[in-house]
């Protein structure tokens, strides 16, 4: 089986789609031939399937998508590349207004089958890391997917483009050219709304998101020496959640973390929270702790960047303070333990 | 643009139907009445085929889904937020048209999405290789917006079949046209995306059908998008229950003297195809008409549990209709 990057995966599921349906098509910035996508990220498809399907447009986000969404309601399934997830803001009102409430408000006579994908995270060119994924997350109607892998990535994109529904595809600059995995050639989908437990463990659940998966894996061996059974679950679909399986953890571990790559403070993370305090409210008590970036603008500088992201000391001091094992350092972590 | 006489009136009969259903919503607080707007929506929606999309501006959008094929009562009954409305009451009727007449509404109260929607079903015309064009018309207001030089601009460089109008009433709520943009017409905005502006008299019916027929033709040729202004006058209120205390009375006065519907009248009397006791009891039929829609919409229910389709927020495979 070939063994891929996350870019790679990703470009194998849309080459695959675009061949397999001729409804689909690609459009955004600098997506053609003549550039194949920021970081690759549509390389190869401008020389597959030519400017009339890979369609380069101005820099115009808002139109890019209000037109995808227009698309999408007349008969093809666009998919779009908003460069980086900062640009999202450009794009809230098509995205948001009206690609979420289509479906809905047309009394179910309309759907929008789009897919919306963008760049975002601590990557190597240092630009644009802002994780807005929250955005989209509290608006109904919206799906939002953030793979952490490469095969999950290829399945869920799949799945994203064969969805009738406007779905957030969040791709991680700093996974994108990074680990490689063995993705099946052939067409496979992996469902939209289903968790994947990477680890299992029986001491506390660890809910967590792109970057924060690897990173949590790593934590989870770590502790290993220091007695305490990490279970890793990748959300994979922030929207819609996989409840029953997060819920099913936490009941059997008693603790929960969770751990994203975006400010805590309206992160889409606290929403894992609250579907588990609400279920399990009445049979136990849950400790609880979340690990994400320092409440202040993503900074620029190394140090400043280094502070304010979520490390392996951050996620195994929220660990232990779930299991009631304070560590040394605990104290002096601003912003991990709120 | 040749109109035959059959066709011309067809047109009135939009027309008068558009003034009556005008005036019978604008007594309703919060509707947008198009009164003395008519010849905008009747003359860019007339004569086009019917795998065209239309996105009409939301002053005037009833009778453009009338005109497409959708029932008065249904349209009524999603003005008052019934259970039989084409949204099920999800959203207001008198903005969000239907889909399956190939109308694209508002479905949000965002101005200029409709523009984005419209670019967008150009697109997918190009796509999918078929000849259908895409005609959206919006206020003047919506043409200082990111979205009107965003996507005209997108659909000039990829040259999309779709057919821009402005329905220039002067008046974006209080802010008059003069106090928003330096340029003399909305159609000069043209010149910087490289495509055709094109002003037209917006109370002349006639004027407007032959502008938009034209650019239609241009657009399903492959020859790209054109902008039009179609210049009148809100002689309302923005909404129905408003008092525009920001107009001059007398230029407002002036203005209902160039009634659109008045003067089609007289120019199809003028060529013998209608007289004055024909339009009177066209204009008693119509109101009839729109009554009794109007009645049986005010009957139908209130939407209740099943409308408000707490589960059926995403499409589920079976539901893709297209």
């Amino acid at each position: 089986m070939r063994r891929l990057t996350l870019q790679q995966a990703i470009v194998a599921s849309i080459s695959q789609e675009m061949q397999r349906d001729t409804r689909v098509f690609h459009i955004g910035q600098s997506i053609g031939s003549s550039f194949n996508g920021s970081m690759s990220s549509t390389k190869g498809l401008g020389d597959e399937f030519g400017t009339e399907r890979v369609i380069d447009t101005p820099m115009s986000e808002l139109a890019m998508v209000g037109a995808a969404v227009g698309a999408a309601i007349s008969g093809t399934r666009p998919i779009v590349q908003v460069m980086f997830s900062e640009f999202l803001s450009l794009v809230m009102s098509p995205l948001a207004c009206d690609a979420a409430t289509i479906h809905y408000r047309s009394g179910g006579k309309a759907c929008v089958p789009l897919v919306v994908r963008t760049l975002f995270g601590a990557g190597p060119h240092r630009g644009h890391p802002e994780d807005f994924h929250s955005w989209a997350a509290s608006v109904p109607g919206l799906k939002v997917i953030m793979p952490s892998t490469p095969r999950d990535a290829k399945g869920l994109m799949t799945s994203a483009i064969r969805d009738d529904n406007p779905v957030l595809f969040m791709e991680h600059m700093g996974l994108y050219h990074g680990a490689r995995e063995a993705v099946p050639e052939e067409e496979f989908t992996i469902p939209l709304g289903v968790a994947d437990i990477k680890r299992a463990g029986r001491d506390v659940t660890v809910v967590a998101i792109g970057m924060l998966v690897p990173l949590a894996i790593k934590v989870a061996e770590a502790l290993r020496s220091q007695s305490v059974d990490v279970e890793v679950i990748d959300l994979r679909t922030v929207v819609p959640l996989d409840k029953d399986t997060v819920i099913a953890s936490v009941a059997k571990t008693g603790r929960l973390v969770v751990a994203s790559e975006t400010w805590s403070c309206g992160d889409s993370m606290a929403e894992v929270m609250a579907t588990v305090a609400e279920a399990l409210c009445t049979t136990r008590a849950v400790p609880m702790a979340r690990v994400g970036v320092t409440q202040v603008p993503r900074p620029f500088a190394m140090a400043l960047e280094r502070m304010t992201m979520p490390n392996e000391e951050k996620l195994v001091c929220a660990i232990m303070h779930v299991m009631n094992r304070p560590t040394s350092s605990s104290a002096d972590n601003h912003g991990v333990l709120e | 643009v040749d109109v035959s006489q059959s066709d011309l009136l067809t047109l009135y009969r939009f027309m008068l139907t558009a003034r009556c259903v005008e005036e019978m919503l604008g007594k309703l607080p919060g509707f947008h009445p198009a009164v003395g707007e008519e010849a905008v929506p009747i003359g860019s929606f007339f004569g086009l085929k019917e795998g065209d999309y239309i996105a009409p501006h939301y002053r005037g959008a009833i009778t453009a889904a009338y005109m497409r094929g959708a029932d008065l009562r249904t349209l009524f009954a999603g003005v008052l937020g019934k259970a039989t409305s084409h949204n099920l009451g999800r959203f207001r009727g008198d903005i969000c048209m239907p889909i399956a007449y190939r109308v694209i509404g508002m479905y949000s109260g965002v101005l200029g999405s409709t523009i984005s929607l419209a670019t967008g079903a150009a697109l997918s015309a190009r796509v999918l290789r078929s000849d259908n064009v895409a005609v959206v018309s919006f206020g003047e207001g919506c043409s200082n917006l990111g979205a009107f030089h965003e996507n005209i601009n997108l659909a000039a460089t990829l040259d999309l079949p779709v057919v821009y109008i402005c329905q220039n009433n002067q008046f974006a709520m209080s802010t008059r046209a003069t106090q928003s943009m330096r340029c003399s017409s909305v159609a000069d905005r043209a010149i910087g995306y490289g495509i055709p502006g094109i002003r037209v008299d917006g109370n002349d019916v006639l004027a407007v059908h032959s502008a938009v027929q034209k650019a239609v033709s241009r657009a399903r040729s492959h020859g790209g998008p054109t902008l039009i202004e179609a210049l009148t006058y809100r002689v309302s209120g923005h909404y129905g229950s408003e008092q525009p205390t920001y107009q001059n009375a007398d230029e407002r006065e002036s203005w209902k003297k160039r009634d659109p519907l008045a003067r089609f009248q007289n120019h199809l009397e003028s060529l013998a195809l209608l007289d004055p006791a024909t339009a009177s009891q066209l204009a008693d039929a119509t109101r009839a008409m729109l009554s009794a829609a109007m009645n049986l919409a005010r009957a139908d229910p209130e939407p209740g549990h099943a409308e408000l389709g707490e589960h059926q927020l995403f499409a589920t495979p079976q539901a893709a209709a297209f």
